[in-house]
Formats: C-alpha cells, structure tokens, sequence
C-alpha cells in the first residue's frame, strides 16, 4: 500500500525538482556513518532508485551513530542491514545492497554510467579517489563528503565543469624518520609507533625485511645506525625463535628495554643535547599481580605495564602455538580492536616510554593513535548527509553553477561555510587527461604491437613514453613486457592504462592519455584489435598555474579564517602548485624520503 | 587528559562544582566501547552529564525525529516525548518513526518503540495530554533541557517564560521546506573550554556583547607545554525579547544587507500568525501571500534591515515551504539542535547564541544574537 499523501509535502516545496527525484537513480559508496544519514534521506525524499555498496560489517562502535543499525546487527553486513532498514521509510524506493568492495571489476565504467548521480560517503582516501575516476571515466555527478568530529565538507564533483577529488592533493600519512623510532624517540606516538610497527611485527608479524613501510635508505649520516638496528632486528628474530618457551616474556624484555638501550647509551654523541635513556632491568622490577588487564583510562604504573607486558606476551604467543598446531599461517598483524595485540603494544609503548622519560599514555589513548581512530558523531554525519542531499538538488535541477562547496564548522556567527566550485585544475593527473575507448582481443594483443600500431602510427608518440596499468609495465628502459599478452600482463575489459608522454624538458608534452580497455565485439574475429580514430591530445600547460591566483580566489570567502578542515585544503592547493606532478597516479615512481618509515594506514584523513 | 578537569574546574570557580551534579559517576566498561567515537570527541566528564540529563521534547514531526534520534543515540539519560496530534499520512513524507500502519496513532506513541531501539540505555516516554503551553515552571522544573519544535510563537514564549522561570535551559526550532531556524535560551551558561595557553595573557571580563571570560587555570603538561582551562559564561534572553530586537546597532550598512531574509520571514511568519490566528495559505486564502509580505516587511524593518534585505520571490518560496518538511533540512536543523543540547550539557563547546537560521536554498546557516540593546556596555 502506498499513501499519496507521503509525496505532498517534498512536491509542495520542490516543485517541478520532485519529478526529477523521483526519476533518479543513484549510487551510495559507503553505508557507514555518513552513509546511514543520506540513506534515510534519500529514501523519504523519495528517489526512484538507490544502490548501496559497503565491504564493511557491524561494530559496537559504530552504534553511537550508525542509526540504521542495533546490537542484534553487529558483525552483519552494513549494505544489507542498511537496506533493510531503510526500506520500511518509504516502500516507493528500489534498493539494491551489495555487500562488496567498490574496486570490484564488476562495478565498471558502464555500471557507473547507468546511474544519474554517485554519493561518496567513505572514510579512506583510497575508495574516495576510486570512485572519483570511475565517476569522471563514465561522465557521471559526484557528491563527496567527508567528517571528522565536529566538522564536515561536502564538495560537488562533476567532470570538466568542477575540479575532481585529486585536483588537489591531500595530506600524505604522518610518517616518522626510522631513526627517530628506534634510537631517539621523543614523544608518545614515537613509542607506539616503535611498538605497533617495529616490535610487534618482530616478533608475531612479517619480519622488518618484508615490511614495506620499511625503507632502509642509507646516507652517509645514518649508515652505522642503520647497519646497527638491522642487527638488532637480527638478533630479535633468534629470539622469536623461543616463543612459547616459559624464558620468553623475559628474553624479549631484557633485549629490548636492556640490551638495545645499553648498546645505544654507549653512542655517545647521539646524548649530548638529549636526556639519554635510562635501561630497565627485568629482574629488578617487580610485576605485580593482578587478576587482569587495569582499566583503559588511567595511565599503568610501571607494574602494570610489565605484568601486561607479559601477560599479552603469553595471550599471543599461545595463540601462535595454536595457529601452529593447525598447520596455519603463522603471522600476526596489528588490529586496534584486537585486545591481545593492543595490550602488548600498549604496555611496550609506555615501558619504552619509561626508558626515554617520555609520559605514559593510557591505553585508551593509544588506541587512538595506534588505531588512527577519528572521532565521529551522529550530529555531524546528520548534518554532512544532508547538505550532500541539497546539493544534489542543485545537480538535478541541473544547476550545478548554483552548487556550493560546504563545510560544516560551527562559530559564533554562523553553522556553514560555502564556497563557489571550482573550475578543473588543468595540470591534475586525473581529470586533466584526454580519455580513448580501445576494443581488442586481450588474448591476443602483444603489448608491443598496441605501442606501435596505435601509440605511435595512430597518435604519433615519440618513442619516450611511460605506460602504467596497476604499476608500470614500460617504459624506454624496461621492456621486458613488450612480448606479453593484455591477458598476461592482467589487463582486462574495464581495465585502464595511462599513457604518459616523456619527452624532454624543453619539449612540449600531452596531457596523460587514459586508455580503456574493451575486450571487442567478436563481429570481426580476425583481428586483435581495432584501431582507434585519432583524438586531439592536448599540450600540458607550460606552466602550473600560479600560487597566488590560487590562494588569491580563496580569500575573498573568508578562507583565511575558515576552519581547519579548509585550511587543509588551502595547504594541500600550495603543495600541489609546488608541485605538480602527483605521486598517486605514478606508484612506481613514488619517491620515498630517505630512512623513513612511510605509515599507511586507511581513514587518516576523514572516517564515515 | 578530561579526568583531571574537574579537579581544575573546582579549583577555578567557586561556583562550577554546583554545574557537575552527577559528573562523577562511573561510566561502565560496555558504555565506553559503546560510546568510544564520541568519547574521544567530548570527553568522559560530558559523556557522563549527558547520561544524568532527562530531556523534554515538543512536538515529534520531522525535526523532532532528528533531534531525538541524535540525543538518543548520544546516551542521554532520559527523554520524553509531548506530541498531542495523530501521525497523518503526510508525516511519512520526512518522518523515519513512523509507517503507513500508524497513521491514525498518536504521533509519539507511534514514534517511541523505533526510537527506543535506538538506544536501549536511555529511558523513553511520552506524553500524550493536550494543552503542554499552559504548564506552568514546576512541570518543567524536572527537566535538564526543553526542546519545543514546530510550535506557534504564543506555544513558543509561554513555555520559553516558564522554563526561565524553573531556571531550565530551552531550546525550540522549525524547518519549513527548504528553510527553518534554531533558536537558545540558556538563560546564564557557563562552560570550560581547553585549549594551549597562549603567548598573550589571558583577561577576566566581558569579551563579546553576551559573553564573559570567569577563570582561567593552567595545567603543565610533560613536553613542557601549558594547557589553560578557561571558564566562560554567556547570558540570554527570552524569545519575546529576541522579536523586538534590532540586529547590532554597530553593523555597517552592507552587513545589514547581508542578513539572511530567512530571519525576518520567519519572525514575519509569528507575526501573521499572532494577527491572524492561523499560518498563511494562499491556495486557500488569496490574500495571505500580500498579508505575509506586509508582517516580513514589518519585521524587517523592526529588525533594522534595509528594504532591499527581503526579495519578493523569496518570499513566495518561503510560502512554498510554510508548513512543510523536508528530510535533509529537517537532518540539518536536527543536526545543530540536538548538537547544540550535547554542548550546553557537555559544558565545553561554545553554545549558540542565540538564533540560527537556515536557508536550503544557497546552503547557509548564519547566527544572529539578537537582545535588547542599550542595557548593555
């Protein structure tokens, strides 16, 4: 049964924009906390048809604000539980869950395109700028948002008329010298960082060679410590070899708390404007008894933290016993919502802490560092889901120039700040591109037969170029790939590869070209493939545009005053006007900073 | 990090300890790990005022939903939903508490078992009885908050007045379509707000037309670091002062300009219903879009806005939106409401001071203090 009445009042006050709703059919990345807001939204203002895709499953956690969701839901899939829920709001609303990841092949350019408008309501860059591409690759609107504690930003994507998500680049990860971590911490997160990616991994998880967020980089300055702590790292592993032996909690200890702070104290340079670290010592220590771990709000006493320290040790190392009788694999990795592994990094952090004099935290707060925990809120999702919904009436209206980039941060004076869009950065790696359709048979088309009938007899590319698929597959000097099948080298229908023209400094170059692969129509069985009409590749511009114009059309609106979460991105337009060219759509030429630890970690920027 | 703040607070201001009734009480292990995403926001010492707070909530229409599914689900202690009206077919429009079997129902009763799901810690009830304006202050004395939605002005003042009387913080809203406002009386208001201590020294005394910086402390942190704790206290008025005011005399002409219309269309919008009994409705009453223009144009002008501050064709969509409700605006409104209930109860954000209006139609929502003038400074 379906009340007429239920219409009356969105037809009254949107008039003619009702119809368009109505006829709508959209696309819902992410049913988490910003998710089950606009879902509630989107059903009782009555779009025709919503899609919902979310990899996720319920936590306790997520229930101060994920409305959609109870205690009997926890560990059920999000999309589906969503669904559920929703529907009962409005029962004109077609829903579809699917319970899988957004990167799914099946979720390709031609999916994308059967929708009248995308919601990004993730909390990882990575999916974000996913969707982004897709959603410039099939021409269709997207609403992004984002919310951290009080805050919110919602930003209206729409190919060629707007900038896109990777206009401008966002904030890299905290990442720490390694140095820093092991031999010369200062604060707190060197402590939990030293025990949550150094220690922990030593003993349970992939060893520090097979880590790759490890980068032993040596100069000149750094070389002898370097060779040091691999020797350290050495002499960890034999001790790992003892796990499950009752000497073991001990062992751990005295080499790392004992014997690496006494072989550091003894480079005495590295102490002479430092306070230098005090040894601890596990014999003199008394470690308490207790019957289990002491509450998460207070700061342990040092007897707390070594009889966690233990006792976590013992928790995991049964656990890898276990794992080991049943023929498993034997790696842990860290998972903030772990206990075991939360209490040993916890307890580590804070006796390392103890051996710098550096304070102690309590292990509610370690979780959060340790865990990249963002604090989020009903109140704020609310807020951010809505104005995502307004703004998608400007793009159904078709009105995408009346569109407003939106931050939520409460003042004095007001509740919003709104800024116009933004026109495309022209020299952005993602949206600044020419786009080609490529039909072949990927069984049999050799890369290097695709390099020369079509990259340089069709669209006349010098021999300098570079061709990325996931990573880099040529370039003039590797070519080891030139023999390979599409098929060999993964490439696939919906696949994409991206040309970059490598030409000298001094010469001209295109803008990168994205090729998309589509496996052919079997109308005409004898080729491989079907050579492309020409398309215009523009010039990069000669110059990124200027810095000043940048920051110039920010500050009529007040962004100098704006709150942090547009401070981000006025920092993050300086950087990218210092420096063009992006790292992101380039992996194999992401340049690391030398001896440093490169944190990665999803939603370090903005959660749900 | 907030566990020693109460001892600072206590030792800051004679008055505060008599603020934090209940802030000591133990939160459980299972409510932290319920709770942590806000915890790490606000602090267990909110968290645990929320939890001691019994909320009265007027009115259970769209906006009303919002609010109550954000404080609910934030862990306030208690609420209780008034709504004397049955739910209709047209409340399913921008209503998630309600399906087509309640029509008919009372629309809190029918709204209390999905809103108790929420949160199975927090005590709902409701309460059905006609005539929630004339009670007097010892009803609403029970109560650490009153939230009035969607109410008529005289609704609004009368119970506004009462709560002044039972020294009880009040807030009310309504959203109209695309547009609604967000209205404070905190009556006096003092709260903490942490923060680095700076280079430049922190004064005792008035700092804007409505607020005044009480104490300050400082705690040294290990990296050496001072945070200061610093007690403000704001001062409002009641809503029947708030319509006769005029915006800050000190505003230059441009700035008056600026002001959203949605300000005087919803003051103008009072107006014409205490003249004429009734919300205008020119599908029914011809006149009622010229009578409409003439209570804005008078609440404009009393607010001190120029003539060209109100368009007309807005204000025929506000019309438009008289007496209806949308999802997201009502999500919006629902939103900073039940945001600004949390800090008033947390007692260490800045309130709202002391009207917000909302305008869907270009995404703004400013804030205007408005309070009789000349009595101050």
């Amino acid at each position: 049964m379906t009340r007429a009445g239920r219409d009356k009042f969105a037809q009254k006050s949107l008039g003619g924009l009702h119809r368009n709703i109505k006829q709508a059919k959209c696309l819902m990345v992410g049913a988490g906390g910003i998710g089950c807001e606009l879902l509630k939204n989107l059903v009782l203002t009555g779009f025709g048809e919503i899609h919902i895709v979310d990899l996720d499953t319920i936590d306790l956690s997520n229930l101060n604000r994920q409305f959609l969701f109870g205690r009997q839901h926890i560990k059920k899939p999000k999309a589906l539980v969503a669904k559920e829920t929703a529907s009962r709001f409005n029962p004109n609303t077609k829903l579809t869950a699917h319970h899988a990841n957004i990167k799914d092949s099946n979720f390709n350019v031609a999916w994308f395109k059967s929708f009248t408008i995308v919601f990004n309501a993730l909390d990882n860059l990575d999916a974000r700028r996913h969707v982004n591409k897709m959603c410039l690759a099939a021409d269709v609107p997207l609403i992004e948002s984002g919310t951290t504690g009080f805050n919110g930003q919602v930003q209206v994507i729409s190919k060629a008329v707007t900038e896109c998500y990777d206009c401008t680049t966002k904030p890299i990860p905290k990442s720490f010298p390694v140095c820093t971590i092991r031999s010369t911490p200062s604060q707190p997160i060197h402590c939990i960082v030293w025990a949550k990616s150094y220690l922990f991994n030593e003993l349970f998880g992939a060893s520090e060679d097979e880590v790759p967020e490890f980068d032993h980089s040596e100069d000149t300055d750094n070389a002898q410590e370097i060779k040091n702590l691999r020797q350290e790292a050495q002499e960890l592993k034999r001790i790992r070899e003892t796990l499950g032996q009752p000497e073991f909690a001990q062992n751990v200890f005295e080499k790392v708390f004992n014997k690496d702070i006494t072989r550091l104290l003894e480079m005495k340079d590295m102490w002479k404007n430092r306070k230098p670290p005090a040894p601890l010592s596990f014999t003199s220590l008394s470690r308490g008894s207790l019957s289990s771990c002491p509450s998460d709000q207070r700061i342990w006493t040092p007897e707390e933290n070594l009889w966690v320290f233990c006792d976590s040790l013992d928790r995991l190392s049964l656990r890898i016993l276990g794992l080991k009788s049943m023929g498993e694999d034997l790696l842990l990795s860290f998972d903030k919502d772990d206990e075991d592994k939360l209490d040993f990094v916890a307890a580590s952090a804070n006796l390392r802490s103890q051996v710098f004099d550096i304070g102690c935290q309590s292990k509610f707060n370690i979780k959060q560092m340790a865990g990249n925990i963002i604090p989020a809120i009903a109140t704020t999702n609310a807020i951010t889901a809505g104005i995502c919904v307004m703004q998608a009436f400007k793009v159904l209206k078709q009105k995408i120039k009346d569109a407003r980039m939106v931050f939520l941060s409460m003042s004095g004076d007001r509740g919003l700040i709104t800024e116009p869009l933004r026109t495309p950065n022209p020299s952005c790696q993602i949206c600044g591109v020419a786009r080609l359709d490529f039909e072949c048979d990927t069984s049999k088309i050799q890369l290097q037969e695709f390099i020369k009938v079509v990259l340089q007899d069709v669209f006349e590319y010098s021999p300098s170029i570079s061709i990325l698929h996931d990573k880099l597959i040529y370039d003039e000097e590797y070519d080891d790939n030139l023999d390979a099948s599409f098929e060999n080298l993964g490439i696939t229908d919906g696949s994409f590869l991206t040309i970059l023209d490598e030409s000298d400094d001094d010469q001209p170059r295109r803008v990168n070209l994205i090729v998309q692969i589509k496996t052919r129509s079997p109308s005409e069985p004898e080729k491989s493939f079907v050579i492309p009409h020409r398309i215009d590749i523009p010039m990069k511009q000669a110059q990124p545009p200027s810095l000043d114009s940048l920051v110039l059309s920010g500050k009529d609106f007040g962004r100098n005053n704006s709150p942090h979460v547009s401070n981000e991105v006025e920092q993050s337009r300086k950087r990218k006007a210092e420096d063009t060219l992006d790292s992101n759509q380039e992996p194999s030429k992401k340049v690391k900073a030398e001896g440093e630890i490169i944190i990665i970690d999803d939603g370090y920027i903005e959660i749900d | 990090m907030s566990a020693t703040m109460e001892d600072v607070i206590e030792n800051g201001s004679a008055t505060v300890s008599q603020l934090q009734p209940n802030a000591s009480d133990e939160i459980s292990a299972e409510e932290v790990a319920l709770y942590d995403r806000q915890i790490r926001l606000w602090g267990m010492d909110a968290q645990a005022r929320m939890r001691n707070a019994h909320i009265l909530l007027v009115t259970i229409k769209a906006l009303g939903n919002e609010i109550a599914k954000n404080l609910v689900l934030a862990g306030i202690g208690a609420i209780t939903v008034h709504d004397a009206e049955t739910t209709t077919e047209e409340d399913l429009g921008a209503q998630f508490f309600v399906d087509d079997e309640m029509v008919g129902l009372n629309r809190a009763e029918a709204a209390a078992p999905a809103l108790q799901k929420l949160n199975p810690r927090v005590k709902v009830s409701t309460d059905t009885t006609e005539g929630i304006e004339s009670r007097g202050a010892d009803y609403f004395k029970k109560f650490s908050v009153v939230i009035v939605t969607e109410a008529d002005f005289s609704t609004l003042t009368s119970i506004n007045n009462a709560c002044r009387e039972a020294e009880v913080a009040f807030y009310a809203g309504s959203s109209y379509g695309l547009y609604g406002f967000v209205f404070a009386d905190l009556i006096k208001h003092q709260f903490v707000i942490e923060r680095e201590r700076s280079n430049v020294e922190t004064k005792i005394g008035s700092e804007t037309r409505t607020r005044s910086l009480v104490s300050a402390t400082t705690r040294k942190e290990p990296g050496g670091k001072f945070t200061e704790f610093v007690t403000k206290e704001e001062v409002y008025c009641p809503l029947e002062q708030v319509v006769v005011s005029q915006i800050d005399k000190k505003w230059r002409p441009r700035k008056r300009k600026a002001v959203s219309s949605v300000l005087p269309a919803v003051f103008g919008l009072w107006k014409f219903q205490q003249t004429h009994g009734r919300l205008p409705d020119p599908d029914e009453h011809k006149e009622d879009t010229k009578l409409f223009m003439a209570s804005m144009h008078d609440s404009r002008n009393s607010l001190g806005l120029p003539l060209d501050n109100v368009d007309p064709s807005f204000a025929i969509s506000f019309l438009d939106s008289v007496g209806t409700e949308l999802s997201p605006v009502a999500a919006i409104l629902g939103g900073m409401l039940a945001q600004g209930v949390i800090n008033f109860l947390g007692k260490r954000e800045q309130p709202l001071q002391n009207i917000l209006v909302f305008d869907g139609d270009v995404t703004s929502a400013p804030i205007y203090c408005l309070r009789p003038q000349g009595d101050e400074e």
